[in-house]
Order: structure tokens, then C-alpha cells, then sequence
């Protein structure tokens, strides 16, 4: 057995540390030291979770879709990038959730409703559920590879999704504001710390989010390996009948 | 080697068997379900969220006699508020359409910011049941030193009016 | 602060789920890595 607990290293655990001192100095700029907005007042403050956890929301189901093309694509399909795109899409589904609901109380305030069935609301709902249903496809059972090969073209099919949700506010006319920053036409107007606690959200997420990806992706392999032990046990003991 | 399949059952070290999981495909089967829901929403609701203002009677899907959502701007100085009920004018591209909401609207409610009315029209007014408020993507910082209470509301007006 | 009750409660809501994965991965990781082979754990 290993003589190692856990699946952290010397390199994420200092990830780790930068990641929470991070989060500690998001908290500290989103509610203390940035200003509040003429419209909205303190309301504004919710942006600084809300747009960060879509960001890494997109940033992950991205990932799922590559390693899930690399996968399928690759001569040696190592189940590593199966593993990964795994680990990704999972943790994306939390940061959907998560702004799902952080925008819906949002929404309470400025909107004055918790919910509407426009463009951009509507089509992320479709995403949390597609990605939901990724995440399900992939312990229908079956073996690893079978796993890898339906979920990776699953993956695939579904991030046509996330221009579809992005863009969704331009396409079409949606209650939801139109991007402040992502957006090349935008002009962006975020005041004084407004701006820097945005992308201090945003890196602190991003960061975040590599940390649950190292670690998940780590746990999927033992939980894979531990699952082949089975197998590796039959096939030994057919070893041992035919050279007796 | 042998690898001819095994009859006596007995014999066999049985492997981690990776059996049909119910739970997941029930999960697979209601994603499906729901996702049918919001894909019907989003071609029922979601297009074309609501008619401006200056389209009410003249474009399709905004006909004056049905129930519909309106966009348009809360014009300055028109919202009145009497016996619990709000009346304000809504514009948009100069076209104007009173609209009249039984109840105190919610959200950041108030003079030159873009809202959304679910109504319809009676009597040449915009009878109104809910008011969403549409926010502009551009934040102004409150500053409580150098802007008083009026010069808030002139730069609540230029922001919404972008 | 204004709507305190939502704006404390969006974050409190977002580190709580986060912090919850987090600790869930990690302590699955140790239950399993006790059961682990050297092998079976590369990045050790």
C-alpha cells in the first residue's frame, strides 16, 4: 500500500495557499473596499462571485471539450484526458449552480423577480442540465473506454452551447444586461475598484478551479484503478490455472 | 493460455462487475425531460423577450389587444404613485405608452431606467400586473463626498439612457 | 449595506458549496489513496 495520504503534491498545496489568500483579498475588495453602484447600490457586490463562477463555468466545459477531442482523436487514447475532461465537467456544473443561484438573488434585487424565462436565463438553465446529463452518461456502467467514448462525443455535441449562452443576450432581446467586459463592442464601465475586483474574482476562480481539477482528476484515477483491480485479479487467476 | 469462455461458474474469480446503474439513467431520463421543458420555454419565451415600445400595434407578436411584455424607458419626472398603485409614461425611440401598475414595482425601480411591463393594453393605457427593471451593463461608482442626492439621479439617467 | 441578507448570502452560499466540494475531494482522495499501491498513485 502507498505510503502517501491523499492526492495533494508539494505543488498544490502551495496552489492551495495562493488560492485561499486570494479569495480572503476577494472578499475583502468585493465587500469592503469597492464602491457601490448609483443604480444598484451594495447590490453590485454579487457580480464579484456571479461572473467569475460562469467564467470558470465556460472555462471547464471548455476543457471537458478538448481533452474529450484529444481523446478521441489521439492514436493512444489514454484514459487521462477521459479523467480530466471528467474532473472538468463536474466542477463546471458546481460554477454553474452556483451562478444560477447567486444570479437569481441578484436578479431579486435589481430585476425585481428571482427568475425569467429569457434568452440568456433560459439557455444557461439548458446548459446546467445538459451538462447534468454528461455527468450521469458517464456512470451509466460499461467499461472505462466505453465511458470515455460516449461521454467524450457527448462533450463535444455540447459546448456548441456555450456561444449559444454567451452571445444569447445579443442575439437575441433578454432582460439579462449584455456582457460589461467580455463583449469587443462593449464600453466597458466598471468604476474605481469595481474593474480590479472583477478580475480579481476571475483569476481567483481560474486558479481555483486548476486546484479541484489536479485533485478530482487524481481521485477519478484511483477510483478507476481500484475499479480494474477486479479484472486484474480474474485475469491473474487464469494465469495461475494455465501454468499449473 | 486459455481464454476460452468459462461454463463452470464456480471457477470464475468473479471481476468488478460494471452493471446497468439505474440511478444515472433515471438522471439521463429526467435531464431529458427538463431539457425538453427549457428548450420549449426558450422557443415559447425567450425569443424575442419583449416588444419596445414604439413596436406595440404595429409588429407581429405585439398586436394592442393581447398580453404581452414592453420595453421602454421610464420617462423623467412621470412616475406617480396613488393609493398603493404606480402610473409612469414608458419611451422608446420617441414613441411614449402610460402605463399604469397595480402595486409598488420591485427591484431598482425607478425615473430613466429601461424596464420590461407584462400587460396589455386597455384604453390606450398599459394595464400592467408585473415590472421587471432591465439594467444597464455599466456601474457607476456611488460616491458620498462629491455627488448629492440629484447629481445620483443625473447619473442614473445618463447611465440607463446609454 | 443595503440587502445585506442577499448580498452576505451570495457569498455565503458560493464559499459553501465551494468549500464543500473542496472538502469532499480531498477527503475522498485520502480514503482512497489508504487502499492505494505506490503504481496506482503517479503523482506521488
Amino acid at each position: 500500500m502507498s505510503t502517501h495520504s491523499g492526492t495533494g503534491t508539494k505543488a498544490t498545496r502551495g496552489l492551495g495557499i495562493i488560492v485561499l489568500l486570494m479569495l480572503i483579498a476577494l472578499a475583502f475588495f468585493g465587500l469592503v473596499f469597492s464602491a457601490e453602484d448609483v443604480v444598484q447600490g451594495s447590490t453590485v457586490r454579487i457580480m464579484y462571485v456571479h461572473v467569475p463562477a460562469i467564467w470558470v463555468a465556460y472555462l471547464a466545459f471548455g476543457l471537458t471539450a478538448v481533452c474529450s477531442a484529444v481523446y478521441l482523436s489521439g492514436k493512444n487514447r489514454s484514459l487521462a484526458w477521459d479523467r480530466v475532461a471528467g474532473a472538468s465537467g463536474e466542477i463546471g456544473v458546481l460554477f454553474v449552480a452556483v451562478s444560477l443561484v447567486t444570479g437569481s438573488l441578484w436578479g431579486r434585487l435589481t430585476w425585481g423577480t428571482y427568475w425569467v424565462w429569457d434568452a440568456r436565463l433560459t439557455s444557461t438553465a439548458f446548459l446546467f442540465i445538459t451538462y447534468i446529463g454528461y455527468l450521469a452518461v458517464r456512470r451509466l456502467g460499461g467499461t472505462h473506454r466505453q465511458r470515455a467514448r460516449r461521454s467524450s462525443v457527448l462533450a463535444l455535441l455540447a459546448i456548441v452551447e456555450i456561444p449559444l449562452v454567451h452571445f444569447s443576450v445579443n442575439m437575441w432581446r433578454s432582460l439579462h444586461q449584455s456582457a460589461s467586459v467580455a463583449d469587443p463592442n462593449a464600453k466597458v464601465q466598471l468604476d474605481g475598484l469595481m474593474l480590479f475586483s472583477l478580475f480579481l474574482g476571475l483569476f481567483a476562480f481560474t486558479l481555483l478551479f486548476v486546484w479541484l481539477v489536479l485533485h478530482r482528476q487524481r481521485t477519478l484515477q484511483l477510483e478507476d484503478a481500484f475499479a480494474d483491480r477486479g479484472l486484474d485479479a480474474a485475469i491473474a487467476a487464469r494465469r495461475e490455472e494455465a501454468v499449473k | 493460455m486459455d481464454l476460452t469462455p468459462r461454463t463452470n461458474s464456480e471457477a470464475i474469480v468473479e471481476p468488478a462487475k460494471r452493471k446497468r446503474r439505474w440511478g444515472p439513467v433515471v438522471i439521463v431520463v429526467l435531464a431529458l425531460v427538463f431539457g425538453g421543458v427549457v428548450v420549449t420555454k426558450f422557443l415559447t419565451s425567450a425569443i424575442d423577450y419583449y416588444c419596445n415600445v414604439d413596436e406595440v400595434g404595429s409588429r407581429t407578436g405585439c398586436e394592442g389587444d393581447r398580453r404581452m411584455r414592453v420595453q421602454g424607458i421610464v420617462e423623467q419626472h412621470s412616475v406617480k404613485q396613488v393609493d398603493g398603485a404606480t402610473s409612469f409614461v414608458m419611451t422608446f425611440n420617441g414613441e411614449k405608452l402610460p402605463v399604469h401598475y397595480a402595486g409598488d414595482p420591485g427591484g431598482v425601480f425607478q425615473e430613466c431606467i429601461p424596464v420590461v411591463a407584462h400587460g396589455r393594453v386597455v384604453n390606450d393605457v398599459f394595464e400592467s400586473d408585473r415590472i421587471e427593471v432591465k439594467h444597464s451593463n455599466q456601474y457607476v461608482q456611488k460616491n458620498k463626498t462629491r455627488l448629492d442626492k440629484a447629481n445620483e439621479e443625473a447619473a442614473a439617467c445618463s447611465v440607463s439612457a446609454d | 449595506m443595503e440587502h445585506a441578507t442577499f448580498v452576505i448570502g451570495s457569498w455565503v452560499l458560493t464559499a459553501g458549496s465551494l468549500i464543500a466540494y473542496a472538502v469532499w475531494i480531498i477527503r475522498r482522495g485520502r480514503a482512497l489513496s489508504k487502499h492505494a499501491t505506490n503504481e496506482e498513485m503517479p503523482w506521488t
